[in-house]
C-alpha cells in the first residue's frame, strides 16, 4: 500500500511514522526535503565542501538509524538542525585554527586573548583553495558570514535562510531565548560593520 | 504611550528597538519606534541599512551536495521494520488483486474457520479429557523444575547447600531458587541498562 502513496505530499510527521514502519522510500524522501537545508547549514559553518557533505552524511545517519526514538512533540527539522549544528561545531574544534573567527575566540576575555586567538583574514584569501571556495560561495555577505562567530553563524542562518523563530533557534541550538536574540543581533551588527565598503560603494 | 513616544523623541533608537522593527513585530510598542524613525534621519538610515542586510540575508540560497548523497546516506541507514508490521504486509500480500479471485479466497478462509470452528467444538465437549491431559502436564513440569531447582542449588551451594535443604525442607529450596533468580535478573538489567544509556549518548 505504501508506494502508492503521493510521499512528497505528506507533512513530516506522517512520513516519520511511514519511516518507523520501516518504509525504505519514507527515509529517501526525508533526505531529500532536507539535504539541502541541512548541507546549507553546515557548508556555511565549515566552509568545506567535502567535510560538509560528510557531516551531513552524519547528521541523516544519526537520525534516520534513531528515528524511532523521534518525538512528535519536536520538529523534525528542529531535531536534524541541532545535529547538524551539533556535528559541525565538532568538527570546527578540531580544526579551530582553520574557522576561527576574525574577532577571536568568544571565550577571549581581554583584548591580548582576542589578538591571540585571531588570524588573519586576508593572509587566509590568498590561498588558493580559498579563493576557488569564494568563487564557488560567491559574495562577499558569504566571506562576512564565514567571518562571524560560529555561535553567532548558526543563529543567523536559521534565522534567515531558515526563516525559523527565535524560540525555534532556542530550541534547536539549546540556548535561552535571550541569548539567541542577543546572537543575532551582534551578527547583523557585525556583518554591517563587516559589508559597510559595499554600502558605500 | 505619550511618556513612550516622548522618550523615544529625546534619543536614537536602540539596537533592540532596531531588531523589533527589523523583525516585523506588531503592536503598541513599535508605534512610538516608527514616528521616530519618520521624524530622525540618522535613525532612518540605521534601519534601512539593516533592512537591506535582512533582504540579502533572506534571499541566500540553499546549497546542494552531490548528487550521489541521497544513495550514500541510505546504504549506511538501517531500515528495520518492526515485526507487526511485517505481519500485516505479509498478510497484505495474500490478498487477492481481482475481486473474483478476492470472492475465492474469503470463501476459502471461510471454509477453514468453519472447520476450526467444528474442531474446537469437539474438544470443547471431551472437556474432561482435557482437564486430565493439562493436569498431567501440569505434574510433570512440576517435577522437572523441582529437579532442576536443586540440581542449581547443587552447583551453587555445594553439599552444605544440599543438606539445609533437606533439613529445613521445600521453602529454602523455593527461597534460594528465588533469590538466584533475582539476582541473575538484576545483572540482566544493568547490562541492559547500560546499552541503553550508550545508545542515548550516541544519539546525541
Amino acid at each position: 500500500m505504501a508506494p502508492l502513496l503521493d510521499l512528497a505530499n505528506l507533512p513530516d510527521a506522517d512520513v516519520v511514522v511511514l519511516a518507523q514502519q520501516g518504509r525504505g522510500e519514507a527515509f529517501r524522501e526525508l533526505v531529500r526535503r532536507y539535504e539541502r537545508p541541512v548541507f546549507s547549514l553546515i557548508y556555511r559553518m565549515v566552509r568545506d565542501r567535502e567535510a560538509a557533505e560528510d557531516l551531513a552524511q552524519d547528521t541523516f545517519i544519526k537520525v534516520l538509524n534513531h528515528i524511532d526514538r523521534y518525538r512528535p512533540e519536536f520538529k523534525l527539522s528542529s531535531w536534524l538542525f541541532k545535529i547538524a549544528n551539533n556535528v559541525a561545531i565538532d568538527a570546527l574544534r578540531k580544526r579551530q585554527l582553520d574557522t576561527i573567527s576574525m574577532d577571536g575566540s568568544p571565550h577571549a576575555a581581554t583584548s591580548s586573548e582576542i589578538e591571540a586567538s585571531s588570524f588573519d583574514v586576508e593572509a587566509r584569501q590568498e590561498n588558493a583553495l580559498d579563493e576557488l571556495e569564494a568563487r564557488e560561495i560567491g559574495s562577499a555577505i558569504e566571506d562576512a558570514i564565514a567571518q562571524l562567530r560560529p555561535e553567532y553563524r548558526a543563529c543567523i542562518l536559521l534565522r534567515h535562510v531558515e526563516g525559523r523563530s527565535y524560540e525555534e533557534i532556542a530550541t534547536t541550538l539549546d540556548l535561552p531565548l535571550g541569548t539567541v536574540k542577543t546572537y543575532i543581533h551582534r551578527a547583523r551588527h557585525e556583518l554591517r560593520e563587516l559589508l559597510s565598503h559595499l554600502r558605500e560603494e | 504611550m505619550a511618556s513612550e513616544a516622548s522618550s523615544v523623541d529625546h534619543r536614537h533608537l536602540l539596537p533592540n528597538e532596531f531588531d523589533l522593527l527589523l523583525d516585523g513585530d506588531v503592536g503598541f510598542g513599535v508605534v512610538p519606534l516608527k514616528a521616530h524613525v519618520r521624524k530622525c534621519a540618522r535613525c532612518r538610515s540605521e534601519l534601512e541599512a539593516l533592512q537591506e542586510l535582512t533582504t540579502v540575508l533572506d534571499e541566500l540560497p540553499r546549497f546542494a551536495p552531490s548528487p550521489e548523497f541521497a544513495n550514500a546516506v541510505m546504504q549506511q541507514v538501517h531500515v528495520f521494520r518492526p515485526w507487526h508490521v511485517a505481519l500485516r504486509d505479509f498478510l497484505t500480500g495474500l490478498v487477492p488483486r481481482s475481486a473474483p479471485a478476492r470472492v475465492l479466497a474469503g470463501a476459502g478462509a471461510g471454509g477453514i474457520l468453519v472447520f476450526f470452528g467444528l474442531v474446537t467444538a469437539a474438544v470443547v465437549l471431551r472437556l474432561d479429557l482435557i482437564i486430565f491431559s493439562s493436569s498431567l502436564l501440569a505434574d510433570r513440569v512440576r517435577t522437572g523444575a523441582l529437579q532442576m531447582g536443586t540440581d542449581l542449588v547443587a552447583t551453587i551451594g555445594g553439599q552444605p547447600a544440599m543438606e539445609a535443604i533437606t533439613v529445613t525442607g521445600g521453602p529454602t529450596a523455593a527461597i534460594v531458587v528465588t533469590v538466584v533468580a533475582l539476582g541473575s535478573a538484576a545483572v540482566l538489567a544493568l547490562g541492559l541498562m547500560a546499552v541503553a544509556a550508550r545508545r542515548q549518548r550516541a544519539v546525541r
